[in-house]
């Protein structure tokens, strides 16, 4: 038996072989001794060693063998680099604050937009618009604009008259 | 650190929780599953000190890898293929400085095997399942660590050729032709071992 011979009828025994070759290999077992004890030995071999696999404990004890990968862990990475209040820390640093800061502006330019006077000038406002002024409050004094008119009035008051 | 008590937390969680930064949580991981991949470390090895720094250095390896596990094999599976990556590199290593080849070790040891009578009686027959562990571990101490690796990979992790090729970097042809002289040495070993206690 030569030893390619030899190592597919190990490859058959490992089912490692293609239909067609286990079959022939098979064949040649059934009429060959010498292959069917070598094809005994292996298998017994095999089954020996799958069902006998050695179990070992690690021969220290459970905090040793640990303190030895907790310093190393720590060593190579500062715990605090992947704690998760860290982590959350960063991504609020990254995300939250920018985007505060963005509302932040976008609201007080709003505000600014709004609280912004209309004026007119030089009766370029619409047509309709009609404006009511209380001023002078102190001297009782109303003033009437409209702008589609272009006059504007102003009327005094006398409440001393008037309660007289 | 958080103080939390994960004895009764399932890996998967565990994991999750170790890839936030949970040590307790790996701490836990470790030491639910350190005696297999001691085990794994040793067979590989056949010395009792470079298992534990090699099984040590598997879990720091699993802690700094734990984004890469999917979950498509169990964690065991996946920290066994670390140290067994580890264990591989460690036994290159030891062989460079012993300046000797896998094909020199080969010539040797392979062409005695081959032409070794076959063994016709099971020699594990009638064992007992620890005197028979007791038999194969001594057996094992005694292939070359390429021998002996490849039938760890095939018998104990249930490679397949083309994996364990990969695994070792040679080619699939060497796969077969040193697992085939380490079961011929190992059954000759068994047998040898039975006659002397006969």
């Amino acid at each position: 038996m030569n030893e390619e011979q030899q190592l597919k009828l190990q490859a058959f025994l490992d089912g490692e072989l293609p239909e067609r070759e286990a079959r022939e290999i098979l064949a040649w077992t059934q009429r060959d001794g010498a292959a069917a004890a070598l094809l005994a030995e292996l298998k017994n071999t095999r089954q020996a060693l799958v069902k006998s696999e050695p179990h070992l404990s690690v021969p220290e004890s459970r905090d040793f063998f640990w303190s030895k990968i907790e310093r190393e862990i720590q060593r190579l990475e500062p715990e605090t680099a992947r704690t998760p209040d860290a982590s959350l820390f960063a991504g609020l640093r990254r995300w939250f604050f920018p985007a505060v800061a963005l509302g932040a502006l976008v609201i007080a330019g709003l505000i600014a937009y709004l609280n912004t006077p209309k004026t007119v000038v030089d009766g370029v406002a619409d047509a309709d618009t009609t404006t009511v002024e209380t001023t002078l409050a102190s001297a009782d004094a109303t003033t009437y604009r409209d702008a589609g008119e272009g006059t504007t009035l102003v009327w005094f008051s006398d409440d001393t008259t008037a309660i007289n | 650190m958080s103080d939390k008590n994960y004895s009764s937390t399932d890996d998967e969680s565990l994991v999750k929780a170790a890839r936030k930064g949970e040590l307790a949580a790996f701490e836990e991981l470790v030491f639910r599953h350190r005696d297999p991949i001691y085990a794994r470390a040793f067979s590989m090895t056949r010395n009792e000190q470079d298992a534990v720094d090699l099984s040590q250095e598997a879990w720091i390896k699993g802690w700094q890898r734990l984004g890469q596990f999917q979950g498509e094999s169990s964690f065991t599976t996946w920290m066994t293929r670390i140290v067994i990556n580890l264990c591989l590199d460690h036994l290159r290593r030891q062989k460079r400085h012993r300046t000797d080849s896998i094909e020199a070790m080969d010539d040797e040891g392979g062409g005695v095997e081959r032409q070794m009578p076959v063994v016709t009686v099971n020699p594990t027959a009638g064992l007992e399942r620890a005197e028979l562990r007791q038999k194969i571990d001594g057996a094992l101490g005694q292939l070359s660590a390429e021998h002996r690796t490849v039938l760890v990979l095939h018998e104990f992790e249930e490679m397949e050729y083309k994996e364990i090729a990969k695994t070792v970097g040679c080619s699939i042809g060497t796969v077969m032709s040193r697992l085939f002289y380490a079961r011929r040495k190992m059954a000759a070993l068994l047998a040898g071992v039975r006659n002397e206690n006969d």
